[in-house]
C-alpha cells in the first residue's frame, strides 16, 4: 500500500472504531433513557397540560384555560391554609435540622474509641421508613401514655396532647420530621466534614484556636457546599411531604387542619376527589416555588462567595 | 497512625463531656425505637400504663401480628420489589452512566442536560401522570405497577454512576481497548467491578426507596397479596386503631430487615457518599 | 527568642516495636538554626511535633527558653509553624490567612493590617493579598505559610519540610531566602528536611536522626569531615562516602592491591574494620586502588567514575565511586589507580562507630 492509502487506511480504522463506540454509548443510554422519558419528562408535559383542564378520569377533559389557577389562589380558602402550613413546617423542619445535624457532625466527627458505635445509633433513623416511624411515633405522643408525657411527668409537667390539639399538631409533627430528617443531613455533614485536613487544624491551634474556634472558623466554612446541599434537598423533601402527615395525623391534615399541607392537598383533589385538572395545576404552583426558592439560594450562595472575596483580614 | 494517635488525649473532664453527648444524641436517636420495643411488649392493659419497662414480656404480640396481617406474604412482596428495582437500576443506570461518561456520541451532553433537569422536578408533578400512564396500561393492582417504572433506572441513578465513572482513570479503560474488547467487555468485565463503592450507595438508596415507598404502593395496590409491608401497617393501623401493643410489634418486625440490611451496609454506604461525592 | 530543649524526650506509638523519637538531648542556642535531618520515620517530624504541642510527649521533657512546656498547649508556647503542605485556609484570603492568629489573639485591627503589611512586603507578597489560595502558585503560597508564621512574631519558628513541594529551581532560591530571612528576624528555628544539601547549607548546627535516636549534632563542617558513625558518614555528602568493610592482616588492609598501614589502636580493636573515603578526596592516577570503570556520570564541571575495585589476579571486588575533573574524564571500560588524599580516610568499627 502506498503512504496515502495507509494514512486513509488508519482515518476509516479510526472513524469505524468511534462509529462502534458511539453506537454502543446509544445503545447503552436507551433503556434508561425510554423510562426517562417515559415517566419523567412525559409526565412533567402532561401534568402542565391537564392543569389547563378539568378531569375525572370518566368523563371526558374539558379545557378550562387558567381557570383551575385562578380557583387556587381566589377561590379556595385550603389553598392559603395548605400554603402557611407547609411553609410552617417547612421552616420548623429545616432550620432546626440543619442547625442540630451541623452540632452533631461535629461531635461525631473525631476518632476516640467506639466512635463507630454512636455514628452506626446515629444513623439508624435512616433505615427507617417514614411510615414505622410515623405508627410508633403516634405511640410516643400518645396523650395517656406515651413516652414524652411519662418523660414529661417526671419533672413535673403535665401531659400535652400532643396530636389531639391543633396547637401542638404542627409542633408534634416538625419534632418527627426533625427526627426523621438529622440523621440524613449528618451523614452529608459529616462526610463533608471529614475531608477537611488534619493540618489545618493544627495551624489553627497554634493559631490559638480553642475547639469551639475551630468548628466556627475552620469547619463550618469549609462545608459551605455540604450545607447548601442539606437545605436545598431538605427544603424540598419537606414542602412536599405527604408520607409522614399521611400516617401521623391522618389523610384530612389533622385537628382542624393543623396539619393540612400542599402534599394532603394534593392527594385530596387528586385520588380523593378525583380532580386531576385542578391537582396538577397546584402541584405546578408547588414547583414553581420551588423553583423560585431554589434559584435564590443559588444566587445568595454565589453572591456570598464573591462578598467574602472583597473583604480583608 | 489516625488522628487519634497524634492528637494528645483529652483531659478526663472533656472526655466524660464527650461520651455524655454521644450518649444523649444516642438517646435521642434510639428512644422512639425502644419505646416501641417495650410497647410491644406490654398486653393491653399494661400499655396505659405510664411505666417503661414491661412486667411480663408477652411475645403473644408478636404472633399475634402474623395472625392479623399476611405478614410473610408482605414481606415478601416488598423483597421482591425492592430487590428487581434495585438490580435493574444498577444495570441500567450503571451503563448508561458509563455511556455518559466515557462513549462519545451525537447530542451527549446536551441529553445529560436534560437528566439533570428531570432532577429538580418535585415528585408531586409526576404522580398523577404516572398514576394515569398505569391506569391507561392496565398495570394497576399489578406486581409490574411496584415494578417498572423503577426498573429501567433513574436520572438520578445514572447521575451518581456517571459522577463516579469520571473519577476511574482513562488510562484503565485505554488498556482495555488495546487489549481488544468492545465497549460492552470494558463495561462489564473492567469498570462495574471497579464501581462497587457507587454501586453500594445506588443499591441500598434503592432498596430503601422502594421497600419504605407508601405513597405508590397506596395508589397502586388494592388486593393484600401483593401489597408492601409499608402499606400493611397502614392498613393495620387503621383497622386495629390503638391496639398499641400490636401495632408496635408489627412496626418492629418491619424494622428488623432493614435494619440487618443497614448494619452489614453502612460502611461501604458512607465510603460511598464520600466517593460519590454526593455531599454537594 | 528563645533557645529550645529536648531533654531525653521520648515518643512512642502504641503499638510499636521502637520508640519514634527515643531520649532526645538537643539544645538549641536562642537565635540559632537547626535543621533535624534523617530519612523517612527517622523521627525528625515527630521531634518538631512535639515543640509545636501536636504530639504527646511520652517521657523527657521539652523547654523553651527555661520554662517547661511539655504540658503546655500549642497556643500557650508562643510558636510558630510552617507545616509541609503550608496548611493555608482556603476560604481566607492571604492576608486573613496571615490575619488570623493575631484576631484571635485580640489585636486591635490596625495592628493586625500593620504587621501583615510588613510581613507581606518582606516576603513580596503584596499584590496577594486579597487573594485566595487557591489562586496562587507554590511557591507563593510556600511564602504565606511563612507570612503566618512571620506576623504572630513568635519566640521560636517551627518548619516542616517547607521546600518539598517545590520544583528544583525554586528550592534552591526559597532556600536562600528562608536563610537570609531567619539572620535578618534572628529568630530561634527549628527546621525539619530530608534533604541533606539542604541541612548542610541552611543549618548553623545540623541534627542527623535515624530511627528515633541522634546519631549526631554539629556545624555541617564537622558532620562532613569528623562523621560520628557510618551512618552519618553515609548520609552526608553526595555521592555517598565509599564504605570498605575489609578484613585486618597484618595491621594493614588491602583494597585491591593497595594495601594501607593502620595504627596499632585500630588494628588491635578488631579483626575487620570499616574503611571510609569519599568520592572527591581521590586523585586519579599515581598510586593507589586499582578501579574498573563501569559507568562515567558526566556533570560538566566534575565527572564521576562508577566501577569496581580490581584485585590481584584481576579479580573485582567491591563497588567504588570517584570523582573526577569534567575536564578530560577517563573512558567508561578503562581501569585508572585512584591515589586516596591524605587525611581522609576514615576508620569505622563493623558497629558502625568511629574509630579514633
Amino acid at each position: 500500500m502506498t503512504a496515502i492509502d495507509e494514512s486513509a487506511a488508519v482515518v476509516t480504522r479510526r472513524r469505524k472504531f468511534s462509529k462502534r463506540r458511539a453506537r454502543a454509548g446509544r445503545m447503552f443510554v436507551a433503556p434508561n433513557l425510554s423510562a426517562v422519558a417515559v415517566f419523567m419528562v412525559f409526565p412533567l408535559g402532561f401534568s402542565l397540560y391537564m392543569s389547563f383542564q378539568n378531569w375525572d378520569l370518566f368523563r371526558p377533559a374539558k379545557f378550562v384555560g387558567l381557570a383551575n389557577y385562578r380557583s387556587l389562589f381566589t377561590g379556595d380558602p385550603l389553598f392559603s391554609i395548605a400554603l402557611r402550613n407547609s411553609v410552617v413546617y417547612t421552616v420548623g423542619t429545616v432550620v432546626p435540622t440543619v442547625l442540630i445535624s451541623l452540632a452533631v457532625a461535629g461531635v461525631l466527627n473525631r476518632n476516640i474509641r467506639g466512635i463507630n458505635f454512636f455514628r452506626t445509633v446515629v444513623f439508624l433513623p435512616l433505615a427507617v421508613s417514614s411510615v414505622v416511624m410515623a405508627v410508633v411515633w403516634q405511640f410516643v405522643f400518645n396523650t395517656n401514655n406515651g413516652l414524652l408525657n411519662i418523660m414529661l411527668g417526671w419533672i413535673g409537667i403535665s401531659p400535652i396532647p400532643w396530636l389531639v390539639d391543633p396547637k401542638w399538631a404542627m409542633a408534634s409533627l416538625c419534632m418527627v420530621s426533625i427526627w426523621r430528617s438529622v440523621p440524613f443531613a449528618t451523614v452529608i455533614l459529616l462526610a463533608a466534614m471529614q475531608g477537611v485536613p488534619d493540618t489545618l487544624y493544627e495551624a489553627a491551634r497554634l493559631d490559638g484556636a480553642g475547639e469551639l474556634r475551630q468548628f466556627v472558623s475552620i469547619t463550618v466554612p469549609l462545608i459551605r457546599a455540604a450545607v447548601s446541599f442539606v437545605v436545598v434537598i431538605s427544603i424540598i423533601h419537606a414542602f412536599q411531604a405527604f408520607d409522614l402527615v399521611y400516617v401521623l395525623t391522618g389523610r384530612n391534615g389533622g385537628p382542624e387542619t393543623a396539619t393540612y399541607v400542599l402534599g394532603i392537598m394534593l392527594f385530596q383533589h387528586a385520588f380523593a376527589f378525583l380532580e386531576f385538572g385542578y391537582a396538577s395545576a397546584l402541584a405546578w404552583v408547588m414547583f414553581a416555588i420551588l423553583l423560585v426558592l431554589t434559584v435564590v439560594q443559588l444566587r445568595l450562595a454565589r453572591r456570598r462567595t464573591a462578598q467574602e472575596e472583597r473583604s480583608w483580614a | 497512625m489516625g488522628l487519634a494517635d497524634r492528637v494528645i488525649k483529652p483531659s478526663i473532664l472533656r472526655g466524660f463531656a464527650l461520651y455524655t453527648a454521644l450518649a444523649g444524641i444516642a438517646w435521642c436517636a434510639l428512644f422512639p425505637i425502644l419505646w416501641a420495643v417495650s410497647g410491644s411488649l406490654k398486653n393491653e392493659g399494661e400499655v396505659t400504663m405510664p411505666t417503661l419497662f414491661p412486667s411480663h414480656p408477652q411475645w403473644s404480640n408478636y404472633r399475634e401480628v402474623f395472625a392479623l396481617m399476611p405478614f410473610w406474604r408482605m414481606f415478601f412482596n416488598s423483597v421482591f420489589y425492592a430487590g428487581c428495582v434495585s438490580v435493574g437500576q444498577v444495570f441500567f443506570c450503571s451503563l448508561a452512566g458509563y455511556a455518559f461518561a466515557r462513549l462519545r456520541f451525537r447530542g451527549r451532553d446536551t441529553l445529560f442536560v436534560l437528566y439533570l433537569g428531570t432532577l429538580m422536578v418535585p415528585l408531586t408533578v409526576t404522580v398523577i401522570p404516572q398514576f394515569m400512564l398505569m391506569r391507561v396500561a392496565g398495570l394497576t393492582d399489578t406486581p409490574w405497577a411496584m415494578i417498572v417504572p423503577g426498573l429501567f433506572g433513574s436520572a438520578f441513578g445514572t447521575y451518581l454512576m456517571r459522577q463516579f465513572f469520571q473519577t476511574i482513570p482513562a488510562e484503565l479503560e485505554e488498556a482495555a481497548i488495546l487489549d481488544g474488547c468492545s465497549p460492552w467487555q470494558i463495561y462489564w468485565r473492567i469498570l462495574l467491578p471497579h464501581a462497587k463503592p457507587a454501586v453500594m450507595v445506588l443499591a441500598v438508596l434503592t432498596w430503601f426507596n422502594v421497600w419504605n415507598d407508601f405513597l405508590w404502593p397506596l395508589l397502586m395496590i388494592q388486593r393484600g397479596s401483593i401489597a408492601t409491608l409499608t402499606l400493611g401497617l397502614v392498613r393495620m393501623q387503621g383497622e386495629y386503631v390503638a391496639r398499641w401493643p400490636v401495632l408496635m410489634a408489627a412496626s418492629i418486625l418491619i424494622l428488623l430487615p432493614l435494619l440487618l440490611v443497614y448494619a452489614v451496609a453502612q460502611r461501604a454506604f458512607i465510603r460511598g457518599i464520600a466517593v460519590t461525592g454526593l455531599g454537594g | 527568642m528563645a533557645s529550645v530543649t529536648f531533654e531525653q524526650a521520648t515518643r512512642r506509638y502504641p503499638g510499636a516495636d521502637r520508640p519514634a523519637v527515643d531520649c532526645l538531648d538537643l539544645a538549641v542556642g536562642d537565635g540559632e538554626f537547626v535543621v533535624l535531618v534523617g530519612p523517612s520515620g527517622c523521627g525528625k517530624t515527630t521531634s518538631l511535633r512535639m515543640v509545636a504541642g501536636l504530639e504527646t510527649v511520652d517521657a523527657g521533657c521539652i523547654r523553651i527558653g527555661a520554662r517547661d512546656v511539655t504540658d503546655v498547649e500549642p497556643k500557650d508556647r508562643d510558636v510558630a509553624m510552617v507545616f509541609q503542605n503550608y496548611a493555608l485556609y482556603p476560604h481566607m484570603t492571604v492576608a486573613q490567612n496571615m490575619g488570623f492568629a493575631l484576631k484571635i489573639a485580640g489585636l486591635p485591627k490596625a495592628e493586625i493590617r500593620d504587621r501583615t503589611l510588613d510581613a507581606a512586603r518582606l516576603l513580596d507578597l503584596e499584590p496577594y493579598l486579597a487573594r485566595k489560595p487557591k489562586d496562587l502558585s507554590g511557591g507563593q503560597r510556600q511564602r504565606v505559610a511563612m507570612g503566618r508564621a512571620i506576623v504572630r512574631r513568635p519566640q521560636v519558628f517551627l518548619m516542616d519540610e517547607p521546600l518539598s513541594n517545590l520544583d528544583a529551581k525554586l528550592r534552591v532560591q526559597t532556600r536562600n531566602q528562608i536563610a537570609q530571612l531567619q539572620r535578618r528576624l534572628g529568630t530561634t528555628t527549628v527546621y525539619v528536611t530530608h534533604d541533606q544539601v539542604e541541612a548542610m547549607t541552611m543549618g548553623d548546627r545540623v541534627a542527623v536522626l535515624r530511627n528515633g535516636v541522634l546519631q549526631q549534632c554539629g556545624a555541617p563542617r564537622d558532620l562532613y569531615r569528623n562523621p560520628a558513625n557510618m551512618f552519618v558518614a553515609e548520609f552526608i555528602g553526595s555521592p555517598a562516602m565509599n564504605l570498605f568493610t575489609l578484613p585486618v592482616v597484618n595491621h594493614s588492609v588491602s583494597l585491591g592491591d593497595w594495601r594501607i598501614r593502620l595504627s596499632r589502636e585500630i588494628t588491635d580493636a578488631a579483626g575487620e574494620i570499616v574503611v571510609g573515603i569519599r568520592p572527591e578526596h581521590f586523585e586519579i592516577g599515581g598510586r593507589g586502588i586499582e578501579m574498573q570503570i563501569d559507568v562515567v556520570e558526566e556533570l560538566g564541571a566534575d565527572a564521576y567514575l562508577y566501577g569496581r575495585v580490581t584485585g590481584p589476579d584481576n579479580t573485582f571486588g567491591q563497588p567504588i565511586v570517584a570523582r573526577a575533573d569534567g575536564h578530560d574524564p577517563p573512558l567508561h571500560g578503562s581501569r585508572v589507580r585512584l591515589h586516596p588524599q591524605r587525611g581522609h580516610l576514615h576508620f569505622f568499627g563493623v558497629d558502625g562507630h568511629r574509630l579514633p
